[in-house]
């Protein structure tokens, strides 16, 4: 299959300035160390790795923003440094911490905006929107300015934007940053069926473990500028997300819960927090003795933090991550997590 | 052609959205623009008191003034009514916002330019031409000039933005610097030419070209001479070109930044 996006041994380094009494010195900081990768067309990618690991300049050079010191990249037959104006056109980007919606007017007047950027055709531009609007569910408050929309669905408005000109590579750098629950649920739903509808190849960033495991279908981690894993998510699930923890609150003092793959992690007043394996354990037997040992008022089930999960990877020995699994092997991107 | 149709189209479309975000907040545009309007008419009643004592200053009189006035206000005006983020480049470079910018296909520079506009700007354009018109009295052929200068002011203001602001990309933290130098240019656009002679005269023609507005432009009106006026479009053009091309070199050094951001 094409690839939609090729890049090797690429490299940045910045200049960074530090003034020693009265003289200046300089020195390189290296953002991105050589990372070769290629990703097909169609395919959903999750890039991740801890704040400064080179994500965003990575993005950057990949979408023209910024000039590598080294190495070759190739999005969509483009080089992106070079031919800027040329793959913009087929390209969209979400950054989370950046908006395209104008903050005053509503974002009905940016798709219009977008459409004379784009230059797409009257007739094209209006059965587009109208599609984008239906999809994304944005009818509601298309007319309503962007500065009294809720983050969700001000979010749900930007990601329809950059899909207004038909972008056959989406990237979206930490598109789900400051969601609650529901709307980073319906996010992610509205992004993987954009994915897997439109064969829109995705190339997500996030801390999130969830908008990972839910939008795509292959990781890469990089660390210090470096791809120190690269594989299916579903493989790096089952290797590294396997532990959940759930934080239960009773009524009343229960009975102590004694089962194997079960860790009581804290415990305050009512109040337990349990770590469960969930290979030695299955959830749902869990989920019924936590239940049995007493009245239950709360419950919560959650992931370790991705950046533990990275931490791992990055301080596993490299054997641990073969690349021998069937190819035909399920996702798990059903499973959810809050 | 086709470029010219598509950036015309740019930003008719950029002036439209941007006139609708002004309106969002009415009342703040209104008095932004009438408190515009009246800081310049001070500066015109300070000229006209002025010039009651006396009347001429080295051959200029009080509609020259009045004209010049009109003139760089309306030009000033009208570049940053369209182009109002020429007025912001230096922070925009340095805050690394200019990532939004590259991700359109579209060639940055005039893209960024016309992504916003300065309120108080349409008090500037509005002054210019009410005061010429009602001051100067002048007859079509004069108010045809008159709006052709002002377009050519409206450049190389725009043309000296970009050049100072374009700084930013070598010297980091240039807000200061550009608005220092805008100052500068402002202040040596809106006093008679004739008072600067000698080595101020040729820095005013080069590196701070406020004579292409003060003087070029009023002695083009004045015996509507289009040679004049070919030379004040000559020097907003060449100043506009070394603002591109500062732009442009300082691009290459472009490192982005991570802050949050927003539109409108």
């Amino acid at each position: 299959m094409e690839n939609a996006v090729s890049v090797s041994q690429l490299v940045k380094n910045f200049v960074l300035k530090k003034r020693e009494g009265m003289r200046w010195t300089e020195s390189e900081v290296k953002a991105v160390d050589g990372i070769t990768l290629s990703i097909e067309k169609g395919q959903s990618v999750a890039f991740i790795g801890p704040n400064g690991a080179g994500k965003s300049t990575t993005i950057k050079m990949l979408t023209g923003i910024l000039h590598p010191t080294s190495g070759e990249a190739s999005v969509l037959g483009c080089v992106p440094w070079k031919e800027r104006t040329r793959l913009a056109k087929r390209i969209g980007v979400v950054f989370g911490q950046r908006s395209q919606l104008w903050y005053h007017l509503p974002p009905r007047d940016t798709f219009e905006l977008l459409s004379k950027i784009y230059e797409i055709k009257q007739d094209v531009f209006k059965s587009r929107r109208d599609m984008l609007i239906e999809r994304f569910q944005l009818s509601e408050f298309l007319d309503t300015p962007v500065r009294k929309l809720s983050l969700g669905q001000r979010m749900r408005a930007e990601v329809a934007c950059s899909l207004l000109h038909g972008p056959e590579v989406i990237f979206l750098d930490e598109p789900t940053i400051g969601l609650d629950v529901i709307a980073r649920q319906e996010l992610r739903d509205l992004i993987s069926e954009w994915n897997r509808e439109n064969g829109v190849t995705v190339f997500l960033t996030s801390h999130d473990a969830g908008d990972i495991q839910h939008v795509a279908r292959r990781v890469i981690v990089i660390n210090h500028g470096r791809v120190v894993l690269d594989d299916r998510v579903s493989r790096v699930r089952r290797q590294y997300l396997r532990e959940k923890v759930l934080s239960v609150k009773y009524a009343d003092t229960p009975e102590s819960i004694s089962l194997d793959g079960v860790k009581t992690l804290k415990e305050s007043g009512h109040a337990f927090k349990f770590e469960v394996d969930t290979l030695a354990v299955p959830i749902e037997k869990v989920m019924s003795e936590i239940m049995r040992i007493g009245s239950v008022v709360d419950i919560t089930i959650e992931d370790p933090p991705l950046e533990e999960v990275i931490a791992h990877i990055y301080s596993a020995p490299p054997t641990e991550f073969g690349d021998d699994a069937p190819d035909d092997e399920p996702d798990e991107n059903e499973s959810k997590s809050s | 052609m086709n470029w010219l149709t598509s950036y015309t189209n740019l930003a008719s479309a950029y002036i439209k959205i941007n006139f609708k975000s002004l309106l969002a907040y009415r009342g703040a545009f209104i008095s932004q623009m009438v408190a515009m309007f009246i800081n310049d008419f001070v500066w015109i009643a300070f000229w006209c008191l002025f010039f009651t004592r006396f009347p001429v200053v080295k051959g200029w009189g009080v509609n020259d003034v009045i004209t010049l006035w009109a003139i760089a206000a309306s030009g000033f005006g009208l570049a940053h009514m369209i182009m109002g983020n020429a007025l912001a480049l230096p922070g925009i470079i340095m805050r690394g916002e200019l990532d939004s910018w590259l991700l359109y296909p579209r060639a940055v520079l005039p893209h960024l330019l016309l992504g916003k506009s300065s309120a108080s700007s349409w008090g500037d354009f509005l002054f210019g031409i009410v005061v010429y018109a009602i001051f100067v009295k002048p007859d079509l052929p004069h108010f045809s000039l008159f709006m052709a200068l002002i377009c050519s002011v409206a450049v190389l203001f725009v043309g000296f933005s970009v050049f100072t602001g374009s700084l930013a990309f070598f010297m980091g933290s240039a807000e200061s610097v550009s608005v220092q130098l805008r100052i500068a240019m402002i202040t040596f656009s809106t006093y008679p030419s004739p008072i600067f002679q000698g080595f101020v005269k040729i820095l005013l023609f080069t590196l701070l070209p406020a004579m292409f507005v003060s003087h070029l432009t009023v002695s083009a009106l004045r015996n509507m001479s289009m040679l004049d006026a070919l030379y004040s479009f000559g020097g907003a053009l060449g100043v506009l070109l070394a603002g591109i091309i500062m732009f442009y070199v300082g691009l290459r050094r472009y490192e982005s930044g991570n802050l949050m951001e927003m539109r409108g």
